[in-house]
């Protein structure tokens, strides 16, 4: 009976996987763009659900959150703090931090397994 | 040989189907508990006592770091389910009642966001709902005529997970807690 899921036993979060699939999002989505209130909404979303897809497509039984948060890029102070309650064998998270010349993208992914 | 012929004892009446069981596995982790035995410096065990059988399992599964399994509860759904609406007003008390007074400050405010986010996170803990994993996340932001924007999406159990947000705003900045809290067996 456990020979079937193998993997489940020894399953760990890979960041730097999550790091760059996340970062390829970013970059994707906001690249060479400036600061642009009307369209940033449409910009968080894009990041955040192309991030979940790539991160669903890896196959692994997580559950999987992300956040993103944009700024404009003014001289302000941003600070964000996560704590997390969880098992630390099998759920990790992974920050990303991106910036160009005129705004400040934060996106964290939390990932959350499920035992089969 | 030994180790071949074990596999083929598939075709046996259920009622011994436990013992065999043990014997699959063990012929699927002979050779790591070989060279297992070979690293702990201990003989490779030979015949098939089950006390021997224990240790040497247990050790492997130490060295091994494999999951414990626990038995079926036949549980679907939490006892003590979480509940929104008390999270909500508890995350939104912990952050008034500390950020009431203060200034933005650059210096300070790490350590100040470290520390709302352990709070919140154990006065959640000891609301104590069954069968959860929290996720707290805090964003502290200074109020400098900038925007900002914060999205989140989630890929989880619709009926079993899901999150509350609580925001204290002052004169100099903007504090936003989002908890997530997920249903895991």
């Amino acid at each position: 009976m456990e020979e079937f899921h193998p993997h489940n036993d020894e399953m760990i979060f890979n960041a730097d996987e999550a790091h760059n699939i996340v970062k390829e999002c970013i970059e994707g989505v906001l690249g060479k763009a400036d600061y642009n209130h009307n369209k940033v909404n449409q910009w968080t979303a894009a990041i955040v659900e192309q991030s979940l897809t790539h991160l669903v497509k890896l196959g692994k039984t997580y559950k999987y959150i992300v956040t993103c948060a944009v700024m404009q890029r003014s001289g302000a102070g941003l600070h964000t703090a996560s704590s997390c309650f969880w098992d630390t064998t099998t759920d990790g998270t992974c920050t990303v931090r991106w910036e160009n010349r005129t705004m400040n993208c934060i996106v964290n992914v939390f990932a959350v397994a499920i035992i089969l | 040989m030994e180790k071949h012929s074990k596999p083929t004892k598939y075709a046996a009446p259920a009622g011994g189907k436990r013992r065999q069981h043990l014997h699959d596995k063990d012929s699927m982790k002979e050779k790591r508990k070989q060279s297992n035995a070979e690293a702990l410096g201990i003989a490779p065990v030979e015949e098939e006592s089950f006390m021997d059988l224990m240790k040497t399992e247990l050790l492997t599964l130490k060295a091994n770091r494999t999951k414990i399994r626990y038995a079926n509860t036949y549980r679907l759904e939490s006892y003590n389910k979480f509940q929104d609406y008390v999270v909500r007003n508890k995350a939104q008390e912990i952050l008034t009642n500390k950020l009431q007074e203060t200034k933005y400050d650059g210096v300070s405010s790490p350590s100040l966001c470290a520390s709302i986010s352990e709070e919140i996170l154990m006065a959640i803990k000891e609301l104590g709902y069954d069968r959860y994993k929290y996720v707290v996340s805090i964003l502290i932001v200074e109020k400098a005529g900038q925007a900002i924007n914060v999205a989140s999406r989630w890929v989880w159990d619709v009926q079993r997970d899901t999150w509350v947000s609580a925001k204290c705003e002052t004169e100099t900045f903007i504090v936003l807690a989002l908890v997530m809290a997920c249903y895991y067996e």
